[in-house]
């Protein structure tokens, strides 16, 4: 019955996701079953959280979900009517075929880990707390849990993509379910492994580069068995999934005239804030980026609408915190000039925090190593504002994550540092693997006629690919 | 005409070959012990909880026992936690109780040393409906509670507490 319940969920979910995919891509471009399954979840995520929230706000009870399941199904059925097209089919190599058996073993592996560990503590107190509540309340988080300071703990202002997808899993199994509640992160796993697959064929041409590179992933102790990893419930490797999307869809809108990528694009920089607080630093540098993408390929300032999803969902839920006295977070001092001058005597120990962090073996293995040969190998390549993007994407955050601990309130910041560091430097390392991934490719991309040869959808071809041969073909 | 296989090419190839390869022999320990480190679990609606509160306690299945007792308590009043500081157990213990203390409102105490008389005489008893130690001794002029193992106990307060 549970099983049946999670399918019912899960199904009404992808549902929402496909039809938003549609939407957003207007049969424009080709997107592969993995790309496609891949947005559907993050998008049906997204869409269903915030009407939870939204809708929530007027009605609660049975209605609030049957609410939500409509519009669900009312997405779905308009996917259902502007199919995505799909890239023209070819009989995948040995070689491939190979790769593809070890990322399924890896997967397996992934689902195994996540129902042998419990919730994480973060997972159990800052997260699912609020799923458990809200269903307990009718699919509402009650007013008093805002300011409520004995359960400040809990984090009451953190975002609720994460919780009320948990909650949507409650609604249909009708009752809180801890167990239950971890099928989504190893979801949130492999939609990880779906982009890296698919964007490493649109980076660099050929499928085999991105099913090469994929499997490492579950090779980053700090994705696959750490504390904070992606089976123990916590909203980072989700979140880190969600930037995965936004920084390869910017990458793609960046070739000119591919304006599906963009919206796509604007679709999951909008969902940044909304899975975890961290998310508005890395919505702040996604869309400096898509800024600075637009400026340099001379779009139209209309454009410039795409980020106005993402403030609506940042000024939302902070009018909202408001409204509802939330109590107001301790761990960090007023960020103004004057914190920042006295406390400026952290950074060089930050700093060497951070550095300690990289070469952390036990926690991220060889990964920081090779994600810096990939960026020195990339540099040589910083004229491309593609890669330059990229790389922005990638090293900029980090350098926000160092300079948030400068605010830090806890008596020691350091120990700050050592508690949430690994799980900062998470959000960025999918991007990290896009970086190796170009970088891998770099030598045969000097040849473009053998980045065509892998007949795959690239970005490269995606702007033309609705020509009148290929729709013919 | 240029050689298929440059130096360059294969110098790339071999880099890239030898990082990976270089990656999985570092990884593969630490993954395989991560992995192998833990049985199979009972799964169940608290399964979390109750895995915290049997390690922090030694009680089995204790996480529904604790939601009958405090349901079976007013709701408007509040459910009062005392945990000890510098002590994680005790710490995670409070907070595994907050959370289940749904939807009574909570106040949480991080005292020194073992013993909550002085904030426990402050209290106004009318406003609470039970006092829960988290590895932190009972005043002996408080009743006995129910006992969870080794280290919680929760006191349900009567009307009016007499010292």
């Amino acid at each position: 019955m549970s099983a049946l319940a999670l399918l019912g969920a899960f199904g009404t979910l992808l549902f929402a996701g496909y039809g938003l995919l549609t939407l957003l891509i207007r049969q424009q471009t080709r997107f592969s079953l993995t790309e496609q399954i891949a947005f559907s979840w993050l998008l049906g995520a997204g869409a269903v959280s915030l009407l939870l929230w939204i809708f929530g706000l007027f009605v609660h009870g049975v209605l609030l979900p049957r609410l939500v399941a409509i519009v669900c199904l009312a997405l779905g059925f308009v996917g259902w009517r502007r199919m995505v097209p799909r890239p023209l089919r070819r009989r995948a190599t040995s070689f491939e075929i190979l790769l593809g058996i070890i990322i399924v073993i890896e997967i397996a592996v992934v689902f195994y880990l996540s129902f042998v560990h419990t919730l994480g503590w973060d997972g159990l107190l800052n997260w699912e707390i609020k799923a458990r509540y809200a269903f307990a309340n009718g699919g509402i988080l009650p007013g008093t849990y805002f300011s409520d300071s004995g359960r400040a703990f809990s984090h009451p202002e953190y975002p609720l993509a994460i919780p009320f997808t948990e909650l949507w899993l409650y609604f249909w199994l009708g009752e809180a379910d801890q167990f239950c509640a971890k099928t989504i992160f190893p979801i949130f796993y492999v939609v990880g492994i779906f982009l890296l697959i698919a964007l490493g064929k649109r980076l660099a041409g050929r499928e085999w580069i991105g099913l090469l590179v994929a499997p490492f992933l579950f090779f980053v102790p700090q994705i696959t068995v750490e504390v904070g990893s992606a089976i123990a419930g916590y909203a980072d490797f989700p979140l880190s999934v969600f930037y995965l999307a936004t920084i390869g869809c910017l990458f793609c809108a960046a070739e000119q005239g591919n304006a599906a990528f963009f919206r796509l694009y604007a679709a999951c920089l909008a969902l940044l804030p909304w899975v975890k607080r961290d998310g508005v630093i890395l919505w702040t540098v996604a869309a400096a980026c898509g800024v600075f993408v637009i400026l340099r390929t001379k779009r139209s300032p209309l454009f410039f609408l795409g980020f106005l999803p993402g403030l609506l969902v940042i000024c939302g839920w902070h009018f909202y915190l408001r409204t509802m006295h939330a109590l107001r977070p301790a761990d960090f001092l007023p960020v103004n000039l004057e914190t920042l001058g006295s406390h400026l005597y952290r950074i060089p120990p930050l700093l060497s925090a951070f550095l300690a962090e990289f070469y952390n073996l036990p926690t991220w293995s060889l990964f920081w190593f090779v994600v810096a040969i990939g960026v020195a190998h990339l540099l040589r390549r910083m004229g491309n504002p593609r890669v330059l993007v990229l790389l922005a994407a990638l090293i900029v955050p980090i350098f926000l994550y160092l300079l948030i601990y400068v605010f830090s309130s806890w008596p020691s910041y350091l120990d700050h540092v050592g508690l949430s560091i690994s799980r900062l430097l998470m959000h960025v390392a999918p991007v990290g693997f896009l970086v190796t991934i170009l970088a891998v490719s770099s030598r045969s991309e000097k040849n473009p006629a053998r980045v065509r040869e892998g007949r795959g959808v690239t970005c490269v071809t995606a702007g033309s690919e609705r020509t009148p041969v290929v729709e013919l073909a | 005409m240029t050689s298929r296989f440059s130096y360059g090419r294969i110098a790339h190839v071999v880099l890239w070959c030898g990082l990976a390869a270089a990656s999985l022999w570092v990884s593969i320990p630490k993954i395989y012990s991560g992995a192998t480190q833990y049985p199979l679990r009972p799964t169940g609606p608290l399964h979390t909880c109750d895995s915290y509160l049997k390690f922090a306690t030694g009680a089995s299945g204790a996480s529904k026992d604790l939601i009958s007792i405090f349901h079976s308590m007013t709701a408007s009043k509040r459910i009062v936690i005392f945990t000890r500081k510098d002590d994680p157990f005790s710490s995670g213990l409070g907070m595994t109780t907050a959370y289940l203390a749904s939807p009574h409102l909570v106040r949480l105490f991080e005292i020194n040393g073992t013993h909550p008389d002085n904030e426990l005489s402050k209290m106004n008893p009318n406003e609470v409906a039970a006092v829960v130690f988290c590895r932190i001794n009972r005043p002996t002029w408080l009743p006995a509670g129910k006992v969870f193992g080794s280290g919680l106990e929760v006191v349900s307060m009567p009307e009016k507490v007499r010292r």
